[in-house]
């Protein structure tokens, strides 16, 4: 098992899975924890390689076959783990919004930026204060499981595919189809902002049912209209509360992408 | 001689470890913190305070719980908002759910194993299969409690400033009952099987700092006080308790009054609310013959048990209470935004966690402060740890490093909570 020299995968060994944390509150991790004794039938499928979470092995290097990233990357350390990690696997799969969307760091972006820090810090010479940036802007990512935290039935539902080398692909329908499903009244008809019309679902509404509003954590759904989500919310909010619910969960960037693109369509 | 570990695993967030040790004296013992700055106290400025719990719960995937608890505490108290009693109760059995399932983890998977000297969980669920699944029923059952009320365990949805969004349903709290009497059931023999273990011999004398009300065993509302004779009102926190940054370092520490180190969580609250557990946790607590004040910090684990026995019947007593009740009392009621600061605490699994918040007019956060339990014991952990380190330093460098890490993880740190 520790042999730096072993071949990479064949099809007769377990396939060697990894997960690694970068700046996160390690949520989607224990959201995968969580699922007991289902993630232990997934755990006994595989090769867990250096878990942090159950042992105190070293990093044996040897190749993966899919490594799973959640967290932002923060620090240089945390980039260099996540160029490394990528180099050694086939295939990169990240969990959560963090990893996926910049998630909550991601707001000083949109606000003071760098000079953020002032309002925690008297010293902050020798602290790395990067602009925060996803996942994909430093490997490829081959799956994402968005969501903050992650929905672990989800990840339970396409890990087998993913396990057998395929990528799979999360359905274009936004979280109002599972949020009516479970027989939730629907908050914009009761004239209360929700995102959930153009926002991606497979969270099974999670949100909603609790009577929380969606704040888009899953991100944009392919086909999801932001002109036309915008003019519902019009009645409901102010342009300014839109944007700044939108910053949450490192969307803001994101609609105002899509905003350009439908533009352009007109 | 040099010391260093590179990282700890098993264990929230990252950090590794450095000592240098001279002709047997320790010149230094440090947790070296790597984790990266999500300035949550920074971006929290200039927003909305209804998104205060939503982003500040997001600094922990174990005890968001907490933090989304002593959030809208805080702004509460800001805006002056009242709440019901139902609505009260129902949070102290969010923090009691939180409490069963992040100790549970814990003291299972995540300490015990260094006390039987066994390097990986995987040996320790192999070896000890039906031990294991008790673990395993307890922590559920603590989840099923955020579940049922929150709305979801890891970053909770119901809870709100004023109330709750949503309340649970009669059979929902039957079912928590009757899951909960059999948890009881199932901690008490896990708590047997704990107690048989020896933990390592160490002490070293401190002062031990939570929340009491005087009255029961609180995990909610109180002052702080400790064994030391402090007794104040949470609002006289910061005049206590000193928050200090060291250049380079992105954990602010907290020292007491007289600038010294001091200890929080399951190990204090025991040490200060003698005779406040519930009867079948105070009987356990006495089966174990530990003697008050207790300074041996390896028994922080074994209080987790014990609180986790306390925590299950706490949490059967507010459900039963919750039958009686109409529930809808706990939805949230309208109420004024206004101008204020506002501070509370609430106890973490891991110690007394404190929120400061200052809102406009307007209802947007001028300024937040968050003083997390691990950033309060982080120098007490390396204080205790220099004097330890005399214990170990002899043993070969793979056992020695085995012993510290073991030591670390006693204390149950959480380093994305003391960092955020």
């Amino acid at each position: 098992m520790k042999n730096k020299n072993q071949e990479p995968v064949s099809s007769a060994v377990k396939p060697r899975i990894a997960i690694i944390s970068l700046t996160s509150c390690e949520g989607c991790q224990f959201a995968l924890l969580d699922l007991g004794e289902k993630f232990l039938e997934i755990v006994n499928k595989v090769e867990m390689i250096d878990w942090g979470m159950i042992e105190d092995e070293k990093d044996s290097g040897v190749a993966l076959d899919i490594a799973i990233v959640e967290g932002t990357p923060i620090t240089e350390q945390n980039i260099s783990t996540l160029k490394k990690i990528r180099e050694r696997s086939k295939m990169l799969v990240i969990i959560g919004n963090c990893a996926a969307m910049g998630g909550i760091p991601e707001i000083k972006n949109y606000q003071e930026g760098k000079n953020t820090i002032k309002h925690v810090y008297r010293y902050i010479q020798g602290i790395e204060n990067t602009e925060i940036k996803e996942v994909d802007n430093f490997v490829k990512v081959d799956f994402v499981f968005p969501g903050c935290p992650i929905n672990g039935e989800e990840f339970l539902k396409y890990f087998p595919e993913l396990l057998a080398g395929k990528i799979p692909e999360i359905p274009d329908q936004p979280v109002c189809v599972e949020c009516k499903a479970r027989g939730n009244k629907c908050m914009l008809l009761e004239g209360k902002p929700c995102f959930g019309p153009m926002i991606l679902g497979g969270c099974n509404a999670v949100c909603p049912t609790s009577r929380m509003m969606c704040q888009g954590c899953r991100g944009l759904r392919p086909k999801g209209n932001v002109k036309a989500m915008r003019a519902t919310l019009k009645r409901m909010m102010s342009d300014e509360e839109f944007e700044n619910i939108t910053e949450i969960f490192g969307l803001r960037d994101d609609v105002e992408d899509r905003e350009k693109l439908e533009m352009g369509n007109l | 001689m040099q010391i260093k570990i590179n990282h700890i695993n098993k264990m929230e967030g990252h950090a590794g470890f450095m000592a240098s040790v001279l002709k047997g004296d320790v010149k230094s013992a440090k947790l070296e913190v790597k984790e990266g700055i999500r300035l949550i106290e920074g971006i929290l400025i200039g927003r909305h305070y209804k998104d205060m719990p939503v982003i500040a719960q997001r600094i922990c995937g174990i005890c968001p719980v907490v933090h989304n608890l002593t959030a809208i505490k805080s702004i509460e108290k800001a805006m002056h908002v009242k709440v019901t009693n139902e609505t009260k109760e129902m949070r102290k059995l969010l923090e009691w759910g939180q409490i069963i399932h992040s100790h549970a983890l814990h003291l299972f998977f995540l300490s015990l194993a260094d006390m039987l000297d066994i390097d990986n969980d995987l040996k320790l669920v192999e070896k000890y299969p039906e031990e294991t699944k008790m673990a395993i029923k307890i922590r559920e059952y603590g989840m099923e409690i955020v579940k049922n009320i929150g709305g979801r365990v890891i970053h909770p949805l119901t809870n709100e400033v004023g109330g709750f969004k949503k309340v649970p349903t009669h059979e929902e709290i039957e079912n928590l009952i009757k899951q909960g009497e059999e948890t009881l059931m199932i901690a008490q023999e896990l708590g047997e099987f704990i107690a048989q273990f020896k933990f390592p011999e160490f002490e070293r004398e401190t002062e031990y700092v939570s929340l009491s009300n005087g009255k029961d065993y609180s995990i909610y509302e109180g002052d702080i006080i400790s064994n030391k004779g402090l007794h104040i009102s949470v609002e006289k926190f910061e005049n206590n308790f000193h928050e200090l940054q060291r250049p380079n370092e992105v954990i602010k520490r907290v020292e007491t009054r007289n600038r010294n180190s001091y200890m929080v969580g399951a190990i204090a609250r025991i040490n200060n609310n003698p005779g406040k557990l519930t009867p079948k946790a105070e009987q356990y607590f006495e089966s174990l013959g530990y003697k008050l004040p207790d300074f041996n910090p390896f028994h922080n684990v074994i209080y987790q048990m014990v609180e986790i026995i306390c925590a299950i019947e706490k949490s059967i007593i507010i459900l039963k209470s919750m039958i009686q009740m109409d529930l809808n009392n706990a939805l949230t009621r309208e109420y004024e935004i206004r101008e204020g600061v506002g501070v509370a605490a609430v106890e973490a699994p891991r110690g007394t966690l404190y929120y400061h918040v200052d809102i406009d007019s307007k209802g947007y956060i001028k300024n937040a402060n968050i003083i997390t339990p691990t950033a309060q014991a982080l120098t007490h952990l390396e204080n205790d740890i220099a004097q330890y380190l005399v214990q170990v330093v002899d043993l070969p460098e793979d056992k020695r490093a085995q012993k510290l890490r073991g030591f670390i993880r006693a204390y149950d740190p959480c380093i994305s909570c003391a960092v955020h």
